[in-house]
């Protein structure tokens, strides 16, 4: 049986709850705004997706602070990075939204946990320079478990006293759909009933600036040009911080509690491109196997699928790769479904950018709509063949593909349905 | 609560009530001893699980781990931030000595000591 979507947490540059976001994608309205790092203005980066009413800069927990909506106890900040804060007000903000409380997840074999981070470079350097400012006399015991990879898996275990599944994983930009595609797994296997599905970033010199050195991200310094997925002017991508999660669980569960299903998680797929460390195959080939297997195991043709969230990031060669891919599954048919590039409006969250189009795509299915393209003005016409819409279709979509693609030729693709689209 | 409009002395203790800066800075002027008890029990508090509201106010007898809830990781910070706090070394051996909150005061109080000695 196909888990279903029952809760949605959000930190992202478009909105720190569900109405804000869901506004903000309808709207077309950008969360990016001018940035500069280490009080350097002659750096290449410029703009970037900010998250809005958090206070994170200082590697001190105890100078930090968020939005008066969220409660985060001092005992539970003490391990944190900055977007480990962040995932907490998201699972709470998710946990609520499912109608669960942290006592119904607190110590219940059958809820697991699935986060997806990089870790914090931020506070990884920090305390390293402690280290060895003092030859490696002393170090902050806490060092570990707030930083490195991991930190978010450590922390909200604890904090959420999960008992059923941990665990976290590392395939960059494609790491929390598959975070989200072995939750789903586990809940259709019978291990568990219920599944917490974590993406989680910061947005900072020490998480950034090694894009721009790669030569990745986008160079502009208007926020309206900087992320133009698909567009002949892209030049590269809009880093973004933020967390979002999901919670999902078998249909079972939630019938039995009287949870609303917003969405069906209908099936994933993934395949790699064997091709290069960090650049896609030029062709799509691992997405394009990844799309179809994605639709394979949710039992559905590319006719049937009546939009897809793209992860184009705003990279000449990545958004170009997804467009061959996109394209050959859907060229021979008559109507093609409308692609989505939302990182154009929130930037590119990395780690969490699989649940953030996941949760996304819940929100199209829910609310009834499919975000629009708008900075797209001058579309490439190497991503030719694609229904690329300017503006929100009022359209409520019954099957959604959600594309992630990370380094290493890592591509992994979800389809999520409206509930009762398709048999569970 | 924390006064935005003060500067401590010391950041370790920026965010720690006003009492408890006014105490360091006493400490600071005087050497006063009763002032680096005052600050530690405060720090105690900090890095403590939340106290149940029936709890027993803490004494030199109140043990770290049994009484206050203290893991093996939360000791490690305390220490961490009381040498940051009163700039000493604490070393493991030490640490392991200490039980109760008396054996603290007393431990660092010693460092204090060998400090202004040496």
């Amino acid at each position: 049986m196909n888990p279903v979507v029952t809760g949605i947490g959000f930190i992202t540059p478009i909105g720190n709850d569900r109405a804000g976001t869901e506004r903000s994608l309808r709207e077309g309205r950008h969360g990016f705004e001018n940035i500069q790092f280490l009080g350097n203005p002659d750096l290449p980066v410029r703009v970037a997706g900010t998250v809005k009413g958090f206070s994170v800069d200082s590697p001190n927990w105890r100078d930090w602070s968020w939005p008066s909506q969220f409660s985060v106890s001092k005992e539970t900040l003490r391990g944190l990075a900055p977007h480990g804060l962040y995932a907490v007000c998201a699972v709470d903000q998710a946990l609520e939204s499912a109608g669960l409380t942290d006592n119904d997840v607190a110590e219940d074999s059958s809820t697991g946990l699935y986060c997806a981070s990089a870790g914090s470079a931020m506070l990884l350097h920090h305390n390293l320079a402690q280290v060895r400012a003092v030859n490696g006399a002393r170090g902050n015991p806490m060092g570990v478990v707030s930083s490195i990879s991991g930190t978010l898996n450590f922390n909200l275990a604890a904090r959420y006293r999960i008992t059923g599944t941990v665990c976290g994983f590392v395939s960059a930009c494609a790491s929390s759909s598959h975070a989200l595609g072995y939750a789903i797994d586990d809940i259709r296997l019978g291990r568990l009933k219920r599944a917490i599905v974590v993406g989680a970033e910061e947005m900072n010199a020490d998480s950034l600036l090694p894009f721009a050195h790669m030569r990745a991200l986008s160079r502009q310094s208007d926020p309206a040009l900087a992320s133009r997925p698909f567009d002949i002017g892209r030049d590269g991508f809009v880093g973004a911080g933020g967390a979002t999660v999901l919670i999902i669980e078998s249909p079972e569960s939630a019938r039995a509690r009287g949870a609303r299903a917003m969405a069906v998680a209908a099936g994933w797929g993934q395949a790699a491109d064997g091709y290069s460390v960090a650049a896609p195959h030029p062709e799509g080939s691992g997405l394009l196997l990844a799309m179809r297997r994605a639709l394979a195991d949710a039992k559905v043709s590319p006719e049937s699928i009546s939009h897809v969230s793209a992860h184009a990031t705003s990279t000449p060669v990545g958004d170009k790769a997804e467009a061959v891919a996109i394209g050959r599954l859907f060229g021979s048919l008559g109507r093609k479904p409308p692609v989505a590039a939302t990182k154009g409006l929130t930037g590119h969250g990395l780690s969490m950018a699989g649940s953030m189009q996941a949760a996304f795509c819940v929100l199209s299915i829910d609310g009834g709509f499919i975000p629009g393209n708008p900075h797209l003005k001058d579309p490439d016409p190497e991503c030719a063949g694609l229904e690329l819409p300017r503006v929100t279709l009022a359209n409520r979509p019954a099957l959604v593909l959600s594309n992630s693609c990370g380094f290493g030729g890592s591509n992994v693709c979800h389809v999520l349905a409206a509930p009762g689209t398709i048999p569970s | 609560m924390p006064d935005p409009q003060r500067s401590a002395t010391n950041p370790a203790l920026a965010k720690f009530p006003s009492a408890v800066l006014d105490a360091f800075e006493r400490y600071r002027a005087t050497g006063d001893t009763d002032a680096v008890h005052e600050v530690v029990v405060a720090v105690v508090q900090d890095y403590a699980p939340p106290a149940a509201p029936s709890a027993p106010p803490l004494t030199d007898d109140t043990r770290l781990i049994e009484d206050l809830g203290y893991d093996s990781v939360a000791v490690a910070e305390l220490v961490f931030f009381l040498e940051d706090v009163f700039d000493v070394t604490i070393s493991n051996e030490e640490i392991l000595s200490v039980r109760t909150l008396g054996q603290l005061r007393a431990c660092v109080a010693r460092k204090l000591a060998a400090k202004t000695s040496a």
